[in-house]
């Protein structure tokens, strides 16, 4: 048996160490990871010769192979990673805190204001940029929080702990408010902006270089630092509040962390790359299915196989028409729907 | 009189007022011979055309994206392609109304209610001359509609005489873009009114091989076509020189793009870039500055 | 006194006012619990006997911690419960709820190890130390045999008996328990009893019960509190608290209460609505 494979044993075999079992999931997901990244440069709808990519003879500004591997092709891949491992573990951390497997990034309204933000600055030829970040992932990420302060005051009273059920309907009311919003400001535009903003939401990572990733960057340091920090938490609260609180488990904050740590790493996915669906919820269920349900193993698994799953759907999305490209949240639908109408058949 | 000549009398009395009881005002007989003088009309590059052929005064009513030449700016609006105000249009009483060839529903209400429509014929500069004589037909100005076609024609001549024997760059010519950065690109493809203004004004669009009027190029083929000329066009943003500088950052990544070496990426505003209209001899004009500098001095 | 609970009030939905205006005693917050005092003895099986809503879920949540009172203290071996450091606590008490239905599909081995937390750093995983204190646990409640099986797809006994096992991993000084035999079937209920019993006896395991089940109370518990709307109408020594009269009080019901020879324990029966 392969040491991937090991990794992937149904728990009815004799139950192995959890410190063994951490350090097999993640070189296991860590390799495939690994080598998903390294392999996507290398393909693409023009065929380029490594050799020359790494020719240090020709200067880079003249060595169109190197442009193509090193301006074009890699920042392509860092963002398909972060987005993905940024979108699958926010997808585990929310399945956690809502308690139901069936969560994704975008229940809880953040991604409907991320796209609404990114509507008026399409719409409205918005020009503040902040840094490295350009006007549309700026206001982005400014509906986004606006999105998540709105869910959170509605959800939360002081001294109460927040309410996981008011929590969802807040976010599911607010995604159809500002739905239909994002419709009115479509409609009230010039035809050829609404045209941007129905592609800005197919996603797209083809994101023009490392400085918009730079821009995120430390959003996303922040939401997967506290990502480490949960998954012992998350165990816990998901099996019951009061069990958790009597183990030591501040379940207040164990909340609190979660939520805004997802709705940070969501923000900055979105703004980043567009809203690209299916990966916060088809890889955590795929990760459950194949290493368990423990969150100290899902959550680091799920990161990583988020990661692979969306470089390798870019990867179709712009190989498989070349040379024109399919937008990359076309890529993961077809995907993942699929696989959730198995999993439903095999569930039944 | 006999009762026979009396009735005769009274019948053709009859007819003379039920002729004259219709409306004179009103929706115009289905054919083509009849001159529009009461035209409302939907698209901005046709309201253009209608002007420039001396039909301005027979122009009720305007698009809501109207504001070429001046004089639309004093008409009353009747909406645009997604939301035209039936009702409105209706109530003007109209006898031609230029519509988009999509808004089939509206044409067809129209047609109920009597009302001609001219639909637009999306293509390159060939059906821009060809609209503006149909519409020199249909608004009694068929002469000085032909003249100004002509007019069209021998400008293009002349800017493509003044480019003739110059090397053609090959030329990127974008329409879109999100501020800030290379993200969401539209550029011409090899079909359409802005190519043709491309290749007339001496350039080669890398994208001539692509039989679509718009593209969304990767930054990957971006690098593989590798443009010497890259053209930005705006409607609405105007770029002063200060931003300039900070626009052509926004392309520095692609170092080996030969235009970005060079420095050869210009900024062109003006809606009459990009209205397939009367203007258009004058938008090519701009394209061939940019393109061959010298050739204008 | 092992367990002391000090003049508590708590009341659940207390709104944004200041509380300094508050006496002890109005009932203008609907407190759940107004000056309740209370004395658990160490060892001790004690039952908190009263009919739905008395409070008695309320005051097992606020001797685990997990609700904070407005007014008064509620004491460990003489440490006040909301001083004491969340994972230390875990490590001396530990809480059954009523019903636990975990959101994701633990087996019975994981949700056993979850007992280990509190005795764990905070990255720290699990040791061969803990997998055996897990697997005496499961020994202990009789569960071993379930330890690879899915959480869920148990019967109600086994579910009970595989909690029971994770409160028991955490090593605990004390174990709350909410109503542990209320959705069991009788076997079940009378396996869950005689695994209490063995657990307080041979492990000498505080144990604080809260249950509307008489007869469960007769059998299992040596020390009783009867509740009532929040408030102690008796507290002692079971074969003393458990009268007739004392449930007349309780349940407004006419009960017979007897020692039953082959049960060894006291049995309620009831007989009719008191009028």
């Amino acid at each position: 048996m392969t040491l991937s494979e090991s990794a992937m044993l149904p728990l009815d075999a004799r139950p192995r160490s959890i410190r063994i079992r951490l350090a097999v999931t993640v070189v296991a997901y860590g390799a495939v990871a690994l080598v998903v990244c390294l392999l996507a440069p290398l393909v693409g709808s023009t065929s380029i010769s490594l050799a020359r990519a790494f020719d240090r003879s020709i200067p880079f500004a003249d060595n169109v192979d190197a442009q193509i591997f090193f301006v074009a092709r890699m920042p392509r891949v860092l963002a398909g990673a972060v987005v993905g491992a940024a979108l699958a573990s926010a997808g585990v951390v929310l399945q956690a805190l809502l308690r139901n497997p069936l969560a994704t990034p975008f229940t809880l309204g953040v991604s409907a204001g991320a796209a609404l933000g990114a509507m008026l600055a399409i719409s409205f030829g918005a020009a503040m940029t902040l840094g490295p970040l350009s006007p549309v992932p700026l206001a982005s990420l400014t509906g986004a929080f606006v999105a998540t302060a709105v869910v959170y005051a509605l959800a939360t009273r002081p001294g109460r702990p927040m309410s996981t059920s008011v929590l969802l309907l807040a976010g599911v009311t607010l995604n159809s408010f500002f739905s239909a919003l994002i419709l009115f400001v479509q409609y009230m535009a010039d035809f050829t902006e609404t045209y941007r903003t129905v592609r800005w939401l197919m996603g797209d990572l083809d994101v023009g270089g490392f400085g918009p990733i730079a821009g995120v960057g430390p959003l996303l340091a922040v939401g997967f630092g506290v990502f480490a920090m949960l998954p012992s938490s998350l165990n816990q609260l998901s099996v019951g509040a009061d069990i958790a609180a009597t183990r030591g488990v501040d379940v207040a904050r164990t909340e609190r962390l979660a939520f805004f740590s997802a709705a940070l790493a969501t923000s900055a996915a979105v703004a980043l790359a567009g809203p690209i669906g299916f990966i916060g919820i088809v890889v955590p269920h795929l990760v459950r299915l194949m290493t368990g349900v423990d969150h100290r193993l899902v959550l680091p698994a799920s990161a990583l196989f988020g990661a692979a799953f969306l470089v390798g759907c870019d990867l179709v999305a712009r190989t498989i028409l070349a040379p024109v490209e399919m937008p990359v949240g076309i890529v993961t639908a077809m995907v993942g729907a699929p696989f959730f109408l198995w999993l439903l058949v095999r569930k039944a | 009189m006999a009762a026979r000549e009396k009735s005769l009398i009274l019948v053709a009395a009859l007819s003379v007022l039920i002729a004259c009881g219709t409306n004179p005002g009103g929706p115009a007989p289905q054919t083509d011979d009849i001159v529009a003088r009461r035209i409302v009309s939907l698209v901005p590059a046709l309201t253009e055309m209608l002007f420039a052929i001396g039909a301005g005064p027979q122009v009720i009513a305007v698009s809501s994206y109207d504001d070429y030449p001046p004089e639309t700016k004093a008409l009353p609006r009747v909406g645009a392609l997604m939301d035209p105000d039936v009702e409105r249009i209706l109530a003007l009483r109209p006898d031609l109304v230029l519509t988009y060839g999509s808004q089939g529903s509206l044409e067809a209400q129209l047609a109920s209610a009597g009302i001609r429509t001219f639909s637009y014929r999306h293509g390159g500069i060939r059906t821009i001359f060809e609209t503006m004589r149909d519409l020199g037909a249909a608004t009694g100005h068929t002469a000085s509609a032909l003249s100004k076609v002509t007019e069209l024609e021998a400008q293009l001549e002349g800017v493509k005489a003044k480019v003739r024997d110059r090397a053609r760059p090959r030329t990127l010519l974008v329409f879109g873009r999100q501020p800030g950065s290379l993200q969401q690109l539209y550029v011409s493809g090899g079909t359409g009114f802005l190519h043709e203004m491309l290749e007339a004004a001496g350039g080669i669009n890398v994208f001539a091989d692509i039989a679509r009027e718009s593209v969304q190029p990767s930054q990957e083929t971006l690098i593989t076509r590798a443009p010497e000329v890259i053209l930005e066009v705006s409607p609405t943003r105007q770029i002063s020189a200060m931003d300039a500088a900070q626009e052509r950052a926004v392309w520095s990544p692609l170092a080996s793009v030969p235009a970005v070496k060079r420095g050869r990426i210009y900024f062109l505003y003006g809606d009459y870039l990009v209205v397939p209209g009367p203007r258009v001899g004058l938008a090519t004009e701009t394209f061939a500055r940019a393109l061959h500098p010298d050739a204008f001095q | 006194m092992f367990i002391q609970v000090k003049q508590v009030s708590f009341a659940y939905n207390v709104p944004f006012r200041n509380l300094a205006d508050v006496r002890i005693g109005r009932d203008d917050y609907g407190f759940s619990l107004p000056a309740l005092s209370l004395d658990i003895e160490r060892g001790s099986l004690t039952g908190i006997l009263g009919p739905n809503g008395c409070g008695k879920t309320t005051l097992l949540r606020l001797m685990a911690g997990v609700l904070r009172p407005q007014h008064g203290a509620i004491t460990i071996d003489g440490d006040a419960v909301d001083r004491i450091p969340r994972r230390q606590l875990g490590r001396r008490l530990a809480i059954v709820p009523q019903e636990t239905h975990p959101a994701f599909d633990y087996t019975v081995l994981e949700m056993v190890l979850m007992g280990r937390h509190p005795h764990l750093g905070t990255f720290q995983l699990e040791g061969p130390n803990d997998y055996a204190i897990a697997a005496e646990a499961l020994t202990a409640t009789g569960a071993a045999h379930l330890a690879a099986r899915s959480y869920a797809t148990l019967s109600g006994g086994e579910k009970q008996r595989v909690v029971i096992a994770s409160a028991l991993a955490q090593q605990p000084d004390v174990l709350l328990l909410d109503e542990p035999t209320a959705s069991l079937d009788l076997a079940y209920q009378l396996e869950v009893s005689s695994l209490l019993t063995r657990l307080n006896r041979n492990r000498g395991c505080t144990m604080v019960l809260a249950t509307h089940d008489l007869n469960l109370a007769a059998s299992l518990c040596d020390r009783l509190v009867l509740m009532r709307a929040g408030k102690i109408l008796a507290h002692g020594a079971t074969t003393d608290v458990l009268t007739e009269a004392s449930i007349n009080q309780l349940y407004d019901v006419e009960a017979d209460v007897q020692f039953h020879e082959a049960a060894g324990h006291l049995t309620v029966v009831p007989i009719r609505r008191a009028l």
